[in-house]
């Protein structure tokens, strides 16, 4: 039963290419240096010569006082310029483009008294009001919701945790595996967002897909009652393969380049998100599994090996796609 | 969480060459879907082409017509039984796919049947609400009659859209698992107050139903 709803999602999936992490989110910084002046930097999700058609829209009083820097760097692009504000950066403060997007974007402006104030746009809500007057405080929840949204967008982590689910036999096993994985990738996710090591995002991507490979064939072993070393004890492939994990849920905080003061409380409700996130898709999962036995629904013998499969070419196709990529990047 | 069967005695080289076998297709099936796909990788950057399947399940959920519906469909199905249940689960969500690919292909422009949209679940709920024993024959019938009325709306109105059928796709995920979930768990209600419970919601649902229908006549008339 479980296996036809991953034939189902696997299915969905096909459907069209897919990046690990379309959802990492953009930063917007403005440092205010003078009355009227302010330092900015605008951080974009982009891959070599391509990015993100986002670009933030500031209030008619302010235009950019000199040219715009460009610094590459893996995956993003982050642009630097002066912006001049006559009589103050007060009024609308836009980015266009974001309605198209899954993308959220990260506000931060740092006035010259110290104070700051933070918004998160997204599509639905594409615009804030800035201006001295309306200083808020960081929003923290911010970050949950980022880590929800990071997971619960990020196909390819959701189909590691379902290969897994499909490996799995019981509910204890089920617990230590999720258990392993979350104590994995909050490590990692821990380290890199820290600074204390990082992983270049194209052999990562990579590296995640050859992870959701890897999956498939186990699937398709353990639903012909075969045996290995991963459906036997899954919960150290899933730490194994999870802080392979935690350092691609960290491309959704460390794009932002966040100031060192909000990483300690960034970094714990963003991995609280990621897990709520996690555990929800799990119990969708083990709810679902439970209707259909509630429902009495008999799959065909077709529609429970399909999952193996499905989850097994995904992996293949991800890794084949972005080792290609890998590559052209490179070359 | 995996079954088991028979073939679990199979010899351990039979295993592996079965295992080499499964790597050599998935791959197989992997390359040829690379050769067969465009080179969009660029294209979509870090946007992978899912936003239309995630805006056909947020569609579902923002559309109280369509969710009333859903809802109302499953409420009966499970009221009835889990053969009802299982028939309703493959019936609405098939004939929603459906619909919606056909309104997909041949609307030119967004097609609004409000009156027709709101008496499908009131007209459901009510049959919540009275708790009427129903053949399984007609809960299908009116299962894909609903999965035929919302989805076509539903299709004219991704027709608007870049990605339409994968919103499609997204939308019938949704109605799939709303329907598994609340049908299941309806079907394994004992108590007889919890099933007079869902009575009630049925009740609220032919209300909204009712209400919906009287705007909608009015802004006709």
């Amino acid at each position: 039963m479980i296996r036809y709803l991953a034939a189902l999602v696997g299915l969905m999936l096909v459907t069209g290419p897919s990046w690990a992490h379309e959802v990492r989110p953009a930063y917007l910084e403005l440092t205010q240096t003078a009355p009227d002046t302010f330092q900015a930097v605008w951080k974009v999700p982009g891959r070599g010569d391509t990015r993100l058609a986002l670009s933030p829209v500031f209030p008619e009083q302010c235009v950019r006082a000199t040219e715009t820097r460009s610094l590459r760097t893996p995956g993003a692009v982050v642009d630097r310029w002066t912006l001049k504000c006559d009589g103050g950066l007060e009024g609308e403060l836009r980015i266009a483009g974001l309605q198209m997007t899954l993308t959220d974007v990260m506000i931060r402006v740092v006035w010259a008294s110290g104070d700051t104030q933070t918004a998160l746009l997204q599509s639905t809500s594409p615009s804030v009001e800035v201006g001295k007057g309306d200083q808020s405080s960081t929003p923290l929840l911010g970050y949950l919701r980022l880590g929800v949204e990071h997971i619960l967008l990020g196909i390819d982590h959701l189909l590691f945790v379902l290969g897994l689910l499909l490996i799995v036999k019981d509910r204890w096993v089920l617990f230590k595996t999720i258990t392993s994985f979350t104590v994995a990738h909050s490590i990692t996710l821990g380290i890199a967002t820290l600074g204390y090591a990082s992983a270049p995002l194209a052999p990562l991507n990579a590296a995640i897909a050859l992870s959701i490979l890897f999956l498939g064939p186990e699937i398709v072993r353990s639903w012909r009652g075969q045996t290995s070393f991963t459906i036997r004890h899954p919960w150290v492939v899933a730490f194994a393969f999870g802080l392979l994990h935690g350092f691609g849920f960290a491309s959704g905080l460390t794009t932002l380049g966040l100031p060192a003061v909000e990483i300690p409380a960034a970094l714990l409700l963003f991995n609280i998100g990621v897990e709520i996130g996690q555990i929800g898709f799990v119990l969708l999962v083990l709810a679902l599994e439970r209707s259909f036995h509630v429902l009495e629904v008999h799959w065909p013998r077709w529609a429970e090996v399909t999952p193996g499969y499905v989850v097994g070419s995904l992996g293949a196709y991800w890794t084949i796609q972005r080792t290609v990529m890998l590559f052209t990047g490179l070359s | 969480m995996s079954s088991s069967n028979p073939q679990s005695e199979r010899p351990a080289a039979v295993g592996m060459t079965t295992f080499a076998a499964v790597i050599l297709r998935t791959f197989l099936l992997a390359a040829l879907w690379l050769a067969v796909t465009p080179a969009t990788a660029h294209a979509h950057l870090v946007n992978t082409g899912f936003g239309p399947f995630y805006d056909g399940i947020s569609h579902l959920f923002l559309s109280l017509d369509d969710l009333l519906a859903v809802l109302a469909m499953a409420l009966l199905a499970g009221l009835g039984g889990s053969h009802h249940g299982r028939l309703t689960l493959f019936a609405l969500a098939a004939a929603w796919l459906g619909a919606g690919l056909l309104g997909l292909e041949v609307a030119r422009i967004e097609v609004s049947w409000p009156m027709a949209s709101a008496l499908s679940f009131l007209l459901v709920g009510l049959l919540v609400a009275i708790n009427r024993d129903l053949p399984y024959l007609a809960v299908a019938a009116l299962a894909i009659t609903v999965g035929l009325l919302h989805g076509y709306l539903n299709g004219t109105a991704m027709s608007q859209i870049d990605g339409g059928t994968l919103a499609l796709v997204g939308i019938a995920a949704a109605v799939f698992t709303i329907v598994a979930l609340v049908a299941a768990f309806v079907t394994s209600l004992r108590a007889a107050w919890a099933r007079v419970g869902v009575r009630v919601a049925g009740s609220w649902i032919a209300a909204i139903g009712l209400l919906m229908l009287g705007w909608a006549a009015r802004s006709v008339g």
